[in-house]
């Protein structure tokens, strides 16, 4: 097998190379092999997807602005956007099937990193915004601000630090064969990711309830709404992902080589991880 | 082991035949999807060149004007912003999705639906941006940089304003996703051989754009996020009331803009350096050099955003730091200007059409770096800011740089994307219409705005009124040119000379890319052989 063709991705041929593109003739065509099936299958999923996130969109526009037809449109778009997106991604199971698993697992999980480099870039905008207010403010947390009981968060980012290490013991046991107890962490996981939630949870409701400390009341309340909600958002979606990744398991449909929905579960789970013990010391402790 | 090996053995799936339009809407093959961007950004070009036009009319005279001041907020807004947004951007990655994996020897790019999602994504902010004239109280109108208070719902209160930031956090979707595409492409699926080192220029320049996309853009992301949710939920990240700092938004919003021009104009000169070199028989000079310019740019584009901000109160020692950042790039854009001249000297000179965009390119952009420079030292920047001579600058940079290089390339590349070459002596046409309208609309606009000549303002003084005639009757050559391009794209389309060959040009050898190497246009899967480059 050489590396030129299953690099490119679409077969697996052997790559009978031309030689250097500088001396060769050029292109001949009509070659022994098929070459059509080199190149990638259509799809509808890509224009499905971004017309029900167009949808969802407006209709979530619409509710916050109060128009009549938004909750309809947000529901229609929400499931217009799980179904497209899980059929994308089954296709995409199926078509890897076809290719050279490690370049394709390697492309996969490269490009799950860029993309978390720029989730990345969207926390330090909110982070950028915390440092940029107190450099200049006179008091922090400024006055009128409620003062953050740290006991239960502390407890929080326990349980989602130690949760990034069950998760990569489930990893570990998956690699090792051990699938039960694979399953077994990944379970633990969820369920420390669900108490941290909880944890939040109540947080946002006993400082709405007692301390009437809400987003409008100024920008502490605001960093600190946004900030807990869109990481509690991504909380939300490294559960649901846990959630595909169990079931999947169970289906027995990874193995050592088709594995990379659990590794990009894995890297999301310590992303998410990783800016919450930010965001513990930016809010919470400083 | 069994069922694995059988997995893998297994034949391939029939792909799903789609015809006519199915097969575009369905398409994951990037050569298709670069031409729909392509056309996507022709559309909205003629849009935000309409919207320019109708800035045109409404300044042809001070005192009897089309429209009223707020309509004249939102024209200037929308034309910004669509040419931005839905123009330029969109332009150059349709550019690099045909171009990158034909350059370095790919099928197609790493995650070709994924690409398909990248494009499709535009159109629900496409549609928000063109329909949002029709809401309420009409389009934005707090300019495409949209700072606050303008855009707060205090000054802004329509829907308009909401609608243009969910527009610009979808289109921001749309470039991320592009840039992992881009990179992971770049990264793994290079032909055996093509080392980095070996990688053609526009393919360089797309690496350091889409790092510039991929770290800049989610800012943008961010900060509207921030602004939205001021709007809509009443927090209060830029509301001086609520403890907020507007001076906040435009370091966010800047620390995008900024890297956001070379967003605009690496791709270009990615484009120059093969169509200078090309026309003039010759070899890229100093292939190194302008690798490192390239990274050195982007790099340096981070660090000098706040030149945007010399009048807004920032601190004697920031503006120190940002003017004297901000020249510094002036040496590695020295660089590449002179590897281009050096590229062309001496070498027997074909005038294409695509040669004429690339050196007037040259001319064009010298200007407007200088202009840049001259911006850059905060006395001068404080006497002119927010005059016509920003206009004039940033005009020079991105049609004078981006769109002549955009031209070019399109000239250049044409026959392979088609398999048929432009009217060459439409093009001849085309080039000086739109390189002497060009310098005939913006070249006044440096004395207007050093004379006092306010930008973003419906009317001015009615002494500016004789050049500002002069500046709308400019429009008019400029329209031509561009009907003329249109006309030319769309009859070469279908009777436009057959491109012979490979190798239309007869320049492969000269050229590090190795999409000359396969037919005009090329087939679905790019190479009947992945070549190798020794
Ligand atoms: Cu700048």
């Amino acid at each position: 097998m050489s590396l030129a063709s299953s690099r490119n991705g679409y077969a697996m041929h052997t790559n009978q190379t031309v030689t250097a593109p500088h001396v060769a003739t050029g292109s001949a065509h009509g070659q022994a092999h098929d070459p059509a099936a080199h190149a990638p299958a259509p799809s509808l999923w890509p224009i499905l997807l971004a017309a029900a996130l167009g949808i969802l969109v407006t209709g979530l526009y619409q509710i916050a602005t109060d128009i009549s037809w938004g909750k309809l449109l947000t529901v229609v778009g929400f499931l217009g956007t799980v179904v497209t997106a899980l059929g994308w991604a089954s296709t995409i199971i199926v078509e890897r099937r076809q290719m050279d698993p490690l370049q394709t697992g390697v492309d996969l999980r490269k490009g799950f990193l860029y993309f978390l480099i720029s989730e990345g870039a969207i926390f330090g905008t909110f982070f950028a915004h915390v440092y940029y207010l107190r450099a200049f403010a006179p008091h922090w947390p400024p006055v009128g601000a409620p003062h953050l009981a740290t006991t239960l968060p502390a407890i929080g980012t326990l349980l989602l630090v130690g949760s990034s290490f069950t998760f990569n013991w489930g990893h570990h046991s998956f690699l090792h064969g051990k699938k039960g107890a694979a399953k077994n962490w990944l379970l633990l996981t969820a369920a420390m990711g669900i108490t941290f939630l909880g944890i939040q949870g109540f947080e946002w409701g006993t400082l709405q309830n007692f301390d009437k400390f809400t987003l409008k009341q100024g920008v502490f309340g605001s960093g600190y709404y946004i900030m807990t909600g869109f990481h509690g958002l991504h909380v939300m979606i490294g559960l649901l992902m846990i959630a595909v990744v169990y079931f999947r398991m169970e289906r027995g449909e990874f193995n050592d080589k088709y594995h990379f929905s659990l590794t990009a579960a894995e890297y999301y789970w310590h992303f998410v991880d990783i800016v919450w013990v930010a965001l513990f010391f930016t809010i919470y402790l400083f | 082991m069994s069922t694995q090996e059988a997995v893998l053995t297994a034949p391939h799936a029939q792909p799903k035949a789609y015809t006519g339009l199915m097969d575009w809407l369905t398409t994951t093959d990037h050569k298709k999807i670069g031409l729909m961007y392509l056309i996507f950004a022709f559309f909205n070009a003629w849009v935000g060149g309409i919207l320019a036009g109708l800035i045109r009319w409404h300044l042809w005279d001070p005192a009897h004007s089309p429209f009223n001041g707020a309509q004249y907020n939102q024209i200037m807004t929308m034309h910004g912003t669509t040419m931005i947004f839905l123009a330029a951007m969109p332009a150059f990655a349709g550019f690099g999705n045909f171009l990158v994996p034909l350059m370095i020897g790919a099928r197609d790019m790493a995650f070709p639906k994924l690409n398909a999602f990248a494009f499709w994504i535009m159109f629900p902010p496409m549609l928000m941006l063109h329909l949002s004239f029709f809401a309420h109280s009409g389009a934005a109108a707090g300019g495409w940089w949209s700072y606050p208070p303008l855009s707060s719902s205090q000054f802004s209160a329509g829907a308009g304003e909401n609608l243009w930031i969910i527009a610009v956090i979808l289109l921001g979707i749309s470039s991320i996703l592009g840039a992992v595409n881009f990179l992971v492409t770049i990264a793994d699926m290079r032909a055996p051989g093509m080392t980095w080192m070996k990688m053609p220029m526009f393919v360089w320049a797309w690496e350091v754009t889409a790092w510039l996309l991929l770290i800049a853009v989610p800012v943008l992301s961010g900060c509207m996020v921030m602004l939205l949710s001021d709007r809509l939920f009443g927090t209060g990240f830029f509301r001086p009331a609520l403890g907020g700092d507007p001076l906040l938004y435009q370091h966010l919003f800047w620390f995008f803009g900024h890297p956001e021009v070379y967003i605009l104009v690496l791709p270009g000169f990615g484009i120059i350096s093969h169509v200078l070199p090309s026309f003039a028989s010759k070899k890229v000079f100093g292939y190194k050099g302008m690798v490192y310019a390239t990274c050195c740019i982007g790099l340096l584009g981070f660090f000098v955003w706040a030149h945007h901000m010399f009048t807004s109160g920032i601190s004697p020692a920031a503006r120190e730091f940002f003017s004297v950042a901000s020249m510094a790039i002036a040496v590695p854009t020295g660089v590449k200007i002179y590897s281009w001249l050096a590229s062309v000297w001496g070498g027997t000179i074909r005038f294409t059409t695509a040669m004429k965009f690339g050196l007037g390119f040259i001319a064009l952009f010298i200007l407007g770096g200088l202009t840049g420079v001259m911006l850059a030292v905060v006395p001068f920047d404080v006497t002119v800011h927010d005059t016509y001579f920003v206009v004039a600058h940033f005009h020079f940079v991105l049609f004078g740089g981006s769109i002549m290089a955009m031209m070019a390339g399109l000239y250049f590349w044409f026959p392979k994307m088609t398999g048929r070459h432009l009217s060459e002596k439409m093009g001849n046409l085309h080039f000086w219409l739109f390189f002497i309208g060009f310098l005939w609309v913006f070249t006044p606009m440096h004395w207007l705005g050093m004379e006092g000549m306010a930008r973003r303002v419906a009317t001015y003084r009615p002494e500016f009124a004789f050049w500002n005639k002069f500046i709308s009757l400019g429009f008019l050559i400029m329209l031509t040119g561009a009907i003329l391009f249109l006309i030319n794209v769309v009859k070469s389309c279908i009777s436009g000379e057959r491109a012979v060959g490979d190798d239309p040009w007869q320049i492969n050898e000269l050229q590090q890319g190795l999409e000359w190497m396969t037919s005009c246009p090329p087939p679905a899967y790019n190479f009947d052989e992945i070549p190798v480059v020794e």
